[in-house]
């Protein structure tokens, strides 16, 4: 892309394809303007593709094998260890990595915090791939997964706590693809959709901090189910749905400010002025939320061990490992935001996200497989179970990186004729009218975004 | 060692013979061999030598309670029952159910309030733990198969015999 | 900008409501002290008395139509089977629903037998734990499973204090969840003792009313304090359970968990799921609230002046 963009290619970011109101068609939007020749040279000049059609080529034909012989023929099929890879990774560790879109959803919608908006819609689609995924990651694990919608239509558990977690994964996803929708709608230039959704702003991020509450508590709460098997110094009956909660809000944000570094670096030819420009600046903004949720669960996580009075198990050998994981997932990053944010640097920031992301994964792996049936024996994941879960979250980046490469995520939809900006503005696409839009326009309408 | 276990199964075919030669014959007619059937299907029928095991006791109610009215040595017994007279009905299975887990036994247990005996074992059970205890104390035959032979089946049942698994199988690890 | 607020309001309302609709209705099915059916039935299963014939885990394989087995019935030598590096003795799987485990007990006495299979607890964590309601508590007594719904989440696997339900994992269409159903389709429903205990030349396993088998059970204890152990497992552990179990040495020797909970296993999520209508009333209030407050402040100002938030840092 890099190459061609020296050539003087602009990649499509309006309806028109000319002044003079002539459209872009869907292969022209699908292929990003290029002929389709000169697209597969891109895409072939890409060594990501490679890399990514390496894994897809190994990891696809063992999926299909799975769904062939069975989770037997994959995983180790314990009895012992009825959750594996695939949920501890997919699921356990998705849902808080994509927690961004409610964060940011709240942050700008309901509290008002405009100076969020370029990143809103990464945040929210982040939202939306992440819990996608694990419901991917979700269907390759069930037993049958053809009887997903069982819970929502055919028996109802409903004193269960992953009847909880289904339906609101269900209604939040749902919700999250109308929040997302809008960007769509622009791209494919339906309008009316749009306006409808926009109608819906408010009520639908109540719905996502509501729902996102309870489920993310709800995954830390499934292990209340499974005291004894968790080892103590990661359960807590009381307090297991409230880390959760918490540690999803850091995990969240950290992950926007890694998905954003790797776009402006990777992707930069895709990112809009107002995206690039104002990056820095939310990234430290974002590393502060970070940094208060990160010592908010520090605080609660010692509170949770004073609780039920597990100070010896940290003289143990699990022990060294808890304390290995809240160093380098929440004491040390907390630190090091601090510093970053003191002193303006975001590349510091920027590595500290990663580790914090780092941080969350292993906290998830420790509680859902690692130190699961801690009194028992430990299982290692079956080759093949780890090539698939590595081939799922490989379609996620993909699929990830399809969608920004399209629509206006990581940009804004300009209006070249006065036609289409007098009709961009009916729809209330671009702000003039007192309802505050959810998405910024302001290329379109000249309004710059700091004074 | 190994042959410990699998010894006891059939002792399991029912004393019940025992109990009716014993309602015609009184304490005073005593059988000299019983063969105990009445369960017998996984294993064959056993001829027990009623006369030998009377010449291995010092005392009936070793094995017989106090129902062959010579009183009773066990001091929890004792508190009802040191002075019981001999009863009528001396074999095993006159008190010891065949079925003692039927829905009927189970039943008629609970419609009986003033039960005393809540916890008396089937006529099975108390072949085998009467007899075993004694057996491996006196080190008499203690294998399922040195009392009574396992039927075609009884073979089937265990898997054993001609229905042995043909190879051993790898057992999963997981 | 009211009017749509209130209707943005109502929308986030209506919603919250639908989802405390859709997932609160039967908690308090749960919270209640659930102590057990009292016409449920049970077993008692008196360690003292087990020789390890293996007759009981025959008996299941042929009543339950289950797999043939990898060796006879009768050969003692599974008990040296070891699993996980020899950390492990056998359990139940697909293929067994019970299993018989030998244990060398640390005063180098007799080995001591142990049964185990589903021990059919008051409150279930399996079935607490299913979002379809696979499972079901019979007033037998049994605790049955409905293939027909099961998703296969395995939830109830985790949640299960003694490892019992195991997953037909080789299955690729048709994998379920396969453990002892106290012979509830053939048996225990027209009121006949499941095949194991039927079979049991020992009289191991006594089948009876649950409560009874407590009765039974001390005066077990009483009538021979050297012998037993004064303990009844399974009559605390996690809310009871259907199956209790007798010994005459230390139950933790010979691989019974005897760290587990006395309450049921639901109520470590009681506080999580009391929480839950509490979030969906409040949250859309309280955010809206924030929201409200936070427009007001904007309309005061410039609304479109981010450098005014960009001291701010709640977020």
């Amino acid at each position: 892309m890099k190459n061609l963009m020296d050539t003087g290619y602009e990649p499509i970011d309006s309806l028109d394809k000319t002044s003079d109101g002539k459209a872009w068609s869907l292969l022209d939007k699908l292929l990003l303007g290029l002929t389709p020749q000169r697209y597969l040279r891109q895409a072939l000049r890409n060594p990501f593709n490679w890399v990514f059609g390496v894994i897809l080529v190994v990891g696809l034909p063992l999926i299909a094998y799975r769904y062939l012989f069975g989770l037997g023929a994959v995983t180790h099929s314990s009895n012992d260890y009825p959750w594996g890879l695939f949920l501890s990774f997919g699921l356990f560790v998705m849902v808080p990595l994509s927690a961004s879109g409610f964060m940011m959803g709240t942050a700008v919608e309901l509290l008002g915090r405009h100076d969020f908006k370029p990143i809103l819609r990464l945040a929210l689609l982040n939202g939306l791939m992440g819990y996608f995924f694990a419901v991917v990651y979700l269907l390759v694990d069930l037993g049958q997964p053809w009887r997903l919608p069982y819970p929502m239509f055919v028996a109802w558990g409903t004193a269960a706590v992953l009847f909880l977690v289904g339906w609101h994964v269900a209604i939040y996803l749902t919700v999250q693809v109308m929040e997302i929708s809008e960007p769509f709608f622009e791209w494919a230039n339906l309008p009316i959709g749009g306006l409808l959704i926009k109608r819906m702003t408010i009520g639908l991020t109540v719905a996502g901090i509501i729902l996102s509450t309870l489920h993310q508590g709800a995954l830390g709460a499934l292990f209340t189910y499974a005291p004894g098997k968790v080892h103590p110094l990661w359960y807590s009956e009381s307090y297991l749905w409230i880390f959760y909660f918490v540690s999803s809000i850091f995990a969240g944000l950290s992950m926007v400010i890694v998905v954003s570094t790797i776009v402006k670096n990777l992707m930069a030819w895709r990112c809009g002025s107002e995206f690039l420009d104002n990056l820095d600046r939310i990234t430290i903004s974002l590393a502060k939320g970070a940094s208060m949720a990160l010592i908010t669960y520090f605080v609660i996580k010692l509170i949770g061990i004073a609780h039920d009075n597990e100070w010896a198990y940290l003289a143990t050998g699990w022990g060294k490992w808890y304390l290995f994981e809240m160093l380098a997932g929440v004491v040390i990053p907390l630190v090091l935001f601090s510093v970053g944010i003191r002193r303006n640097m975001v590349g510091l920031i920027r590595f500290t996200a990663l580790l914090t992301v780092l941080g969350i994964v292993l906290n998830r792996l420790n509680t859902a497989l690692i130190t699961f049936n801690w009194n028992l024996y430990q299982e290692i994941p079956h080759v093949f179970e780890a090539i698939i879960a590595i081939t799922l979250f490989t379609t996620y980046i993909v699929t990830y990186r399809f969608i920004l490469y399209r629509l206006p995520i990581l940009y804004s939809w300009k209006f070249r004729s006065a036609e289409s900006y007098e009709k961009a503005k009916q729809m209330e696409w671009v702000p003039g009218r007192e309802t505050a839009p959810s998405t910024v326009y302001r290329e379109a309408v000249k309004v710059p975004l700091e004074d | 060692m190994n042959t410990k276990w699998c010894r006891i199964m059939g002792i399991a075919a029912a004393l019940l013979v025992m109990m009716l030669a014993a309602t015609f014959a009184q304490a005073v007619n005593v059988p000299s061999t019983i063969i105990l059937d009445s369960l017998s299907r996984l294993y064959e029928e056993v001829k027990f030598d009623h006369e030998m095991h009377i010449d291995l006791t010092d005392d009936c109610a070793d094995c017989h309670h106090h129902t062959t009215g010579t009183g009773t040595t066990n001091r929890e017994c004792a508190q009802c029952h040191s002075d019981s007279e001999g009863t009528s009905a001396v074999a095993c299975g006159a008190c010891h159910l065949e079925q003692p887990f039927s829905a009927q036994s189970i039943m008629e247990k609970e419609q009986n309030s003033d039960l005393y005996h809540i916890d008396k074992p089937g006529l099975k059970a108390v072949f085998h733990l009467n007899c075993l205890k004694c057996h491996e104390e006196a080190g008499g035959p203690a294998g399922c198969q040195d009392c009574h032979e396992r039927t075609e089946t009884g073979h089937a049942f265990y898997d054993s015999g001609r229905y042995a698994p043909a190879g051993k199988k790898q057992g999963s690890d997981h | 900008m009211k009017g749509i607020s209130r209707r943005k309001f109502l929308a986030a309302t209506v919603l919250g409501s639908a989802a405390t609709v859709l997932t609160s209705t039967d908690k308090a099915l749960g919270l209640n002290n659930f102590e057990g059916y009292p016409e449920g039935m049970g077993v008692l299963v008196d360690l003292t008395r087990c020789v390890g014939c293996r007759s009981c885990e025959a008996a299941c394989n042929k009543e339950q139509g289950l797999p043939a087995p990898d060796l006879p019935f009768d050969d003692p030598s599974v008990f040296d089977e070891t699993f996980h590096h020899g950390s492990q003795k056998r359990r139940t799987d697909e293929n067994a629903y019970t299993v018989v485990n030998r244990y060398d007990p640390d005063d180098g006495g007799q080995p001591v037998y142990r049964k185990i299979q589903c021990n059919h607890c008051n409150e279930p964590a399996c079935l607490t734990s299913c979002f379809v309601n696979a499972y079901t508590k019979t007033r037998e007594g049994a605790v049955i499973y409905d293939s027909t719904v099961c998703v296969g989440c395995r939830t109830c696997m985790v949640a299960c204090p003694f490892r019992i339900p195991a997953y037909s994992y080789s299955s690729a269409l048709h994998p379920q969840i396969r453990k002892c159903i106290f012979c509830y389709d053939t048996r225990l429903r027209y009121g006949d003792p499941p095949a194991c205990v039927e079979t049991c030349p020992q009289e191991v396993l006594t089948f009876g009313h649950r409560r009874n088998l407590i009765k039974i059970a001390h005066e077990r204890i009483r009538r021979h304090p050297a012998k037993y152990i004064d303990y009844v497992y399974g009559e605390e552990e996690v809310g009871g359970t259907g199956w209790m179990y007798l010994s005459s040495v230390p139950f933790e020797q010979v691989g019974f968990d005897t760290t587990l909970q006395k309450e049921p296993i639901l109520n470590n999520a009681r506080e999580f799921l009391a929480t839950v209508p509490m979030v969906l009333a409040i949250w859309p209030a309280l955010f809206m609230g924030f929201h409200i407050l936070s427009a007001q402040k904007h309309r005061d100002g410039d609304d479109n002046d981010p450098g005014r938030d960009q001291e701010g840092d709640e977020k």
